[in-house]
């Protein structure tokens, strides 16, 4: 797997959109709209733009939730970064919860699942399957940073 | 304008009960599917399909919701399938593994053949 931090974007300013959204759920949409809006200028097909909405609503519905603790006065920033190779997005919260990482590395089982009180879970790993790179680590704000890369298939 | 819609309506078509989801299956739907289901077991069902109409948004919570009916539906000895999903909802389900526990159609006329066979199916095992 290659690293994506060597997967820089081409020095295009107008390749980087950078959103700043309420800890409220629903906002999510505003990042997965910009994210398919974006991936569908870049060449992607719809199957990659779907798994990508999927991928991204996932992480800043993890960040509204867990990261901020739907606390309103937090921000999740979502920093959407074209290159030629594909899209970058970075989702940070401010880290009134820091991630379990044990969370990152678990792969929910449905028949545990189905007897299990807790039918969730799937949000981190989800991500995992639909995306090329995904990397966890902690934001300039302290809070939890998600970056997740696709590729653009050439 | 950013808050979840979801319409959950429920209705019976040659002894099948369809529970009709438009809109978004997210966290917010809890209430409405599990309130229909509930109804819809009440009322004695045994074959059911959750239709989705245009859900172009279903999340990880969503999902958590349905396998919640799935667990009820395996207690009460029910039969599910899951209908109109686009292909990439499709696709999500068959990963977590949905489809192991219900079936899943892409219209719900498909489903409602196959509850129909295993409908017939239970009429001959039972004769």
């Amino acid at each position: 797997m290659s690293n994506p931090q060597h997967m820089a974007p081409s020095g295009d300013e107008e390749r980087v959109i950078e959103l700043h959204l309420p800890s409220r759920l629903g906002y999510e949409k505003v990042a997965m709209d910009t994210a398919s809006a974006m991936a569908k200028r870049m060449g992607f097909s719809h199957d990659r733009v779907e798994s990508l909405r999927t991928a991204v609503s996932e992480a800043v519905t993890n960040a509204i939730e867990h990261g901020n603790q739907h606390d309103s006065a937090m921000k999740v920033v979502v920093v959407f970064t074209g290159s030629d190779d594909g899209l970058i997005v970075d989702v940070a919260d401010q880290g009134r919860k820091l991630l379990d990482h044990t969370i990152t590395e678990r792969t929910p089982d449905i028949h545990q699942v189905l007897h299990s009180d807790d039918k969730g879970g799937w949000g981190i790993w989800l991500i995992k399957e639909l995306m090329d790179e995904v990397q966890f680590s902690v934001a300039p704000s302290g809070g939890n940073k998600l970056r997740m890369v696709i590729h653009l298939d050439r | 304008m950013i808050d979840d819609e979801l319409k959950v309506t429920t209705r019976q078509r040659d002894g099948i009960w369809i529970i009709d989801l438009e809109g978004d299956v997210t966290t917010f739907a809890e209430e409405a599917i599990t309130g229909a289901y509930e109804g819809v077991t009440k009322e004695g069902a045994k074959y059911i399909i959750i239709n989705s109409r245009q859900s172009d948004y279903i999340n990880s919570a969503g999902i958590a919701i349905l396998i919640g009916v799935v667990t009820e539906v395996n207690r009460q000895a029910q039969k599910l399938a899951i209908s109109g999903l686009s292909p990439h909802f499709q696709k999500i389900f068959r990963m977590v593994g949905l489809a192991q526990y219900a079936d899943i159609f892409a219209t719900e006329e498909e489903a409602i053949a196959a509850m129909q066979r295993h409908q017939q199916a239970a009429v001959e095992s039972a004769q």
